[in-house]
């Protein structure tokens, strides 16, 4: 919540790296129960970062702050080397910062295509761009893209009518037209089946080769996480309780403890 | 909240829905033609003769009528923020012509200018205080500032007090009769263009969900005041106008709290976050109101009530809605949606 | 000595305000709607004690005991109207969008009113209870003796409704459905008829209040929905289902509109009463008392 004088030589520094998410000290407190205590964690161009914990670790608190959905009672969240803690979440968001939510939030109203073209960062909050109806590149993008994730079909259906893990890939398609310079996904492998969750790995691999896509993901599927995080960290009663590669988190005792409920 | 087997069994005969759903895709594609082509339909009982009388003045009210319906819907229907007190633009726009005229003895122009000025400064007030409001915080906020500015009317004396103000040389009526017309025209081209640009994708997207739309990046406050200013604006200048086409003005029909309900009826039976639902609906309904009214005298209000309840009820989309999901009900599965990976059950939200 | 007065006359008059705010916010925080059409059950109340002092009299006077005799009557009258309307009518539009629940409300509070303006006319009426002396002075404070034993109808009526809600299975159950209706249904309570029980005896309230009403103020058909805004305000202020905070809430407001009346003037109580529901909206969207609604849903 301050505006320490350091700021901008951590600016600086953040930017020399490749550090695209860094929250220092976040601690977020509801009444007498601290959600999340003094977190840090570092999220680097190109990578997939997991965040795993037991249920009530504090995850998606921590989430919510860096969004700016909560207002973290302490610390900093710097997004590409500038400080956002104060930021309204919309301010964040346009910085480059994408969230799929756990329980797949899509327009139910409107047509898949425009729920595509909304999510397009072209033509951004100006009059001008605001006003003007979506160009044939666009749409031929939100075409590409549809065909991409097998829903070319559906684009002039109403969203609502999609089934949930339809939803999930049109909330993913909305992402892949926004390319944010880093996107929260929580708990992306939740609800869907089998079959769906292969093609969800296939896309979020692809977008991270081929686009360089930055991912920072809540999952509660270990196969999925082990599978696709380059590195993970593990929250406990909201605390930073691990950190490192998959194959040392699931080698690593607190870890081990925490899921088993030992304290 | 489908009709009934044996209707719609006629109904599927007559109009199947691959036909309908043709339908609407042409008036989709000629939208701009079909609102000409309106205007034009609306210009011409002068034409022919038709310059005075009863008539002349249902047909401009039922022009008024669907301007306010057209301007909730904006607000209520594309936006989600259904307000119960639209009113108020109304009524602030005639007053605000209605002592500009007598008082400051200004031309009709000139008054509507003002009265337009006096409305947007109001609504932007207004719409700080209600747009952070949501559900039924926002619903009776609106009313209570309807009925706040009704009884502060009622007590100042520059507005004429309970005993409001009477207006004399007025234009005729065929000035009114077009002045409406032309603001619906215009409010129709206006919702339908916008409806194509990103600026009413965003609208959209705060009616289905705010916090999501949020998330993705937009400044929600402003889209929705915009919106709001929007459909001030068109409602202040059919409430300026209103005063001298009716040449008196009070308390009780400036912020009339009957019409309030009756046109948030019209843009919900017509179909909420169209274009063509809430012109239809006001045509339709005051077609109704308006025989009820001749016939059995003081049952008008009593139809309303009634009428409200049973669509409501029966019909939540309206006229335009249920048609148009009864266009698409089988769209869903013919362009592909079971045939992708996931077989689970369709959501049917409807 | 007079702004003692005037906050006498507020305190007599509020508790009839609360008494129908509290049926507002029950229904409110158990069914989750707003009822547009709470204030019509007042006005409808009002009518049914008129109309069954002028059977029983052949005008609407009557002592004090005559009138009080109506009240049972009253109450299970409008018992049985809250209870069949939410049964045929609100229950269809619950859980669909709020706007519906709104409108379906609305219309069934125009319906109402036109009905009775068709039925009884627009004109108001009034309920004369004889006193062989009308008024009592207490400490040089004047206190009209209708008045207070409205005020102690409107007390006990709030008060039986509490006691309801706290002791009797039937109270409990609606508690239940308030905090989580799955969750009720789960353990075996009927949740349609308890939202429909809650609308009954809101209602029931409400009339018994306009009964009160009908003696020491007036009523009409279009009384309506002022006392269903004033409900609101008095909802806003004191939290949605709390009942202690919408009785302090009533008398506020009862008090703020006297007090605005003797020192303003009478014509800006209503102005004041809306002014400040919306002041407490920016200012206090989820009430002062309890843990009010969520804003959200």
């Amino acid at each position: 919540m301050s505006n320490t004088p350091e700021t901008d030589d951590h600016a600086a520094t953040a930017t020399a790296d490749d550090t695209v998410l860094r929250t220092e000290g976040i601690t977020k407190r509801f009444g007498g129960l601290t959600a999340v205590n003094e977190v840090d964690v570092e999220v680097h161009e190109g990578e997939i970062v997991g965040l795993i914990g037991p249920n009530g670790a504090g995850k998606s608190t921590l989430f919510n702050c860096i969004t700016g959905t909560l207002t973290a009672d302490e610390g900093r969240v710097t997004l590409q080397g500038e400080d956002v803690t104060d930021w309204p979440e919309y301010k964040i968001a346009r910085a480059g910062l994408g969230r799929m939510f756990q329980e797949t939030r899509i327009f139910g109203g409107m047509s898949v295509r425009k729920n595509l073209l909304l999510a397009a960062q072209e033509g951004g909050a100006d009059i001008g761009g605001l006003l003007r109806r979506p160009d044939d590149s666009l749409m031929e993008r939100t075409n590409e893209l549809l065909e991409y994730v097998d829903l070319g079909g559906l684009a002039d259906t109403r969203a609502g009518r999609l089934s949930f893990g339809q939803q999930k890939l049109i909330e993913f398609a909305m992402e892949l037209m926004a390319e944010p310079d880093l996107l929260l996904m929580d708990e992306p492998a939740g609800g869907i089946n089998p079959t769906m969750l292969e093609n969800l790995i296939d896309y979020i691999r692809t977008a991270n080769d081929e686009e360089e896509a930055t991912i920072f993901l809540i999952e509660h599927n270990m196969d999925f996480v082990m599978e696709i995080a380059d590195r993970i960290y593990v929250l406990a009663h909201g605390e930073r309780i691990a950190t490192g590669t998959p194959d040392e988190i699931q080698n690593n005792q607190h870890v081990i403890d925490a899921y088993l409920g030992r304290e | 909240m489908s009709t009934d087997p044996d209707t719609s069994g006629l109904l599927r005969s007559i109009l199947p829905p691959k036909r309908l759903d043709r339908l609407f895709d042409l008036c989709g594609a000629h939208g701009w033609k079909l609102i000409g082509a309106g205007a034009v339909v609306g210009a011409l009982p002068p034409v022919f003769g038709l310059r005075e009388g009863y008539m002349m003045t249902v047909l401009s009210e039922m022009f008024l009528f669907a301007i306010l319906a057209l301007s909730w819907d904006i607000v209520g229907g594309q936006t989600g923020y259904p307000s119960f007190g639209n009113m108020a633009f109304f009524g602030i726009g005639g007053y605000a012509t209605a002592i500009l005229v007598k008082d400051a003895a200004v031309s009709f122009p000139i008054a509507m200018v003002g009265a337009v000025v006096a409305v947007l400064v109001f609504a932007a007030i207004n719409g700080l205080i209600v747009l952070r409001l949501r559900g039924h915080y926002f619903a009776i906020a609106t009313l209570g500032i309807l009925l706040a500015i009704q009884q502060v009317t009622r007590n100042l004396d520059i507005t004429g007090g309970a005993s409001g103000k009477i207006l004399f040389d007025v234009p005729p009526g065929i000035v009114f009769y077009y002045f409406f017309l032309a603001v619906l025209v215009v409010e129709m081209a206006v919702v339908y263009y916008l409806t194509q640009t990103r600026f009413g994708f965003i609208l959209n997207a705060i009616r289905d969900d705010e916090g999501k739309a949020t998330a993705m990046g937009f400044n929600t406050t402003y889209y929705k005041t915009a919106a709001w200013m929007l459909a001030a604006l068109f409602t202040g200048l059919a409430g300026g106008a209103y005063g001298l086409f009716n040449t008196f003005l009070d308390p009780q029909t400036a912020y009339n709290g009957a019409w309030n309900v009756e046109l948030i009826a019209m843009a919900l039976m017509g179909g909420t976050g169209t274009v063509a639902g809430p012109v239809i609906g006001a045509f339709g309904l005051h077609t109704i109101i308006e025989y009820v009214e001749s016939s059995f005298v003081g049952w008008q209000l009593v139809l309303l009530g009634v009428a409200i309840i049973v669509t409501v009820i029966r019909f939540p989309k309206g006229v335009v809605g249920t048609l148009r999901a009864y266009a698409n009900e089988m769209d869903y599965y013919e362009r592909g949606g079971m045939a992708a990976t996931d077989d689970e059950e369709v959501t049917t939200d409807e | 000595m007079a702004i003692a007065q005037f906050v006498v006359n507020g305190l007599l008059v509020g508790a009839l305000f609360a008494a129908v705010a509290v049926g507002f916010a029950l229904i409110w925080g158990v069914v989750d709607i707003i009822n547009l059409a709470h204030g019509e059950m007042v006005m409808l109340g009002g009518y049914t004690a008129y109309w069954l002092l002028s059977i029983a009299t052949g005008t609407a006077e009557g002592s004090v005991l005559l009138f009080l005799a109506t009240i049972p009557v009253v109450v299970g009258v409008l018992f049985i109207v809250g209870y069949a309307l939410q049964r045929t009518l609100v229950s269809r539009v619950i859980g669909t969008d709020i706007f519906l629940t709104l409108l379906v409300t609305f219309g069934i509070s125009i319906a109402i009113q036109q009905l009775a303006i068709q039925a009884w006319t627009a004109n108001p009426r009034s309920i004369q209870v004889a006193f062989a002396d009308p008024s009592m002075v207490v400490g040089g404070l004047v206190v009209p003796k209708m008045k207070l034993v409205a005020f102690a109808g409107a007390i006990v009526l709030t008060g039986i409704l509490y006691l309801f809600l706290q002791r009797t299975r039937t109270g409990r159950a609606i508690r239940a459905v308030s905090q989580n209706p799955e969750a009720a249904a789960l353990v075996g309570i009927d949740v349609e008829h308890t939202r429909a029980v809650t609308f009954g005896i809101s209602s029931a309230v409400a009339g018994g209040a306009g009964a009160f009403i009908a003696t020491i103020l007036n009523i009409q058909p279009q009384m309506g929905l002022i006392y269903t805004l004033k409900s609101f305000v008095i909802v806003v202020f004191g939290g949605v289902g709390s009942i202690p905070g919408a009785l302090t809430g009533g008398l506020l407001l009862g008090v703020v509109e006297e007090l605005t009346a003797g020192l303003v003037s009478s014509q800006w109580t209503l102005a004041v009463s809306f002014t400040l529901l919306i002041v407490l909206l920016v200012v206090k969207p989820k009430g002062l008392f309890g843990t009010g609604a969520d804003n959200e849903h």
